[in-house]
């Protein structure tokens, strides 16, 4: 994953509530209910940050390693494009 | 039909847009037959057929015509076009319905919502009883149009109450609701509100062993606001455009003080139950200034 993450902005709304961030595809109409580290991924995809340095950027916000919350991540924007949320990796 | 301004304007065209006539329904909109039982909706006009007969067709601006069959139930024939096909209307006109049973206090409102079954019309009912004047009862209509105040609007329909709930709310009884139900009209204690007001609050009523009410939060008060009551469908159906559907719950969702209220379905505790109610009320903060 090497390009540069941005967000389908015509293909969902969304909100924050509480600061929990609701996402809704306008596609399928399906919920996503993002909080915590998911909710900090998806604020981290701006258009500014390919995978790698997202990661980093993750890794420093919550003071932990990128390699310890690799996996999780990857697996989380893999799921974000599966859904047509966002373009790259 | 464009959607009203006010809340004020809304009532109004409420009130217009649900005159009825008696004349013939066709089968269904757009060529379909409708499935007696099932509604359809298109370009502006709601439809409903209905296994015992009746049909109901919408169409904006020229209000409700009812096709009645011979020997039809008065009663059931208002219960239909009192309830689904109210609703239907309400959503063509923009107006958001929300599954909930509401009191007015101070000039807002509050409002409980739940599954059919869950208490909504007996909480108010007993709520009327210390003093709450009622404002709806089964359906709340909201009037939110883009970033303007979130209001309701006064209910239409009475009061109905299972028997065991007159009984236990102390409310005075009155006609038999009829219709194949086992529910019979009952007076708001403390009168009914009339005007449009301010929706501050929405309590879900949900039954467990332990009394509590406790703050809704964060995406959870958004999936609340979806629920799987048939209304939903409705206003979805009305509101095609779900990036405007999405926005306009959002609205919602950030604008009421959302709360669950866990109580034990038990005769023992009612009085209890209402109580709770009543604090949450009672005690709600940022009460409107005198």
């Amino acid at each position: 994953m090497s390009s540069v993450l941005v967000k389908n902005s015509a293909a969902f709304s969304e909100t924050t509530i509480d600061g929990e961030v609701v996402v809704m595809s306008l596609d399928t109409g399906t919920f996503y209910s993002l909080t915590g580290s998911a909710a900090a991924t998806w604020a981290l995809i701006d258009g500014t940050r390919d995978y790698t340095a997202l990661l980093d950027d993750l890794a420093a916000h919550f003071k932990t390693s990128p390699s310890l919350i690799g996996a999780d991540t990857d697996a989380f924007i893999k799921s974000l494009v599966e859904a047509g949320l966002i373009a790259g990796g | 039909m464009s959607p009203p301004h006010s809340s004020m304007e809304a009532l109004a065209q409420m009130e217009r847009e649900t005159r009825w006539n008696r004349g013939s329904v066709p089968i269904g909109l757009d060529g379909t037959a409708a499935t007696p039982g099932r509604w359809q909706m298109a370009a502006g006009r709601f439809l409903l057929r209905c296994e015992s007969g009746f049909g109901f067709l919408y169409e904006a601006g020229r209000g409700i015509t009812v096709e009645w069959p011979d020997g039809g139930d008065p009663q059931e024939e208002q219960l239909w076009r009192c309830g689904t096909v109210h609703t239907g209307i309400a959503c063509l006109n923009g107006l958001v319905p929300i599954h909930a049973s509401a009191v007015e206090h101070d000039g807002q409102v509050f409002a409980f919502a739940g599954p059919s079954g869950a208490g909504k019309s007996t909480l108010v009912a007993a709520l009327g009883q210390r003093g709450l004047t009622l404002f709806c009862d089964d359906t709340l209509l909201v009037h939110s149009p883009g970033d303007g105040p979130i209001m309701a609007l006064p209910g239409h329909k009475r009061l109905k109450l299972l028997e065991d709930a007159v009984e236990m709310t102390g409310a005075v009884g009155e006609a038999a609701v009829g219709a194949g139900t086992n529910k019979r009209f009952a007076a708001a204690a403390a009168g009914a509100s009339t005007q449009p007001l301010p929706l501050v609050s929405l309590t879900f009523l949900e039954t467990g062993p332990d009394m509590r009410c406790e703050p809704v939060r964060g995406a959870d008060r958004f999936a609340r606001l979806a629920d799987d009551h048939y209304t939903q469908a409705i206003f979805e159906a009305a509101q095609p455009d779900r990036s405007a559907l999405f926005a306009l719950r959002a609205k919602l969702a950030q604008g009421i003080v959302m709360t669950r209220l866990v109580r034990p379905i038990n005769r023992s505790r009612f009085a209890s139950s209402v109580d709770a109610a009543l604090n949450h009320i009672l005690r709600f903060p940022g009460r409107k200034a005198a």
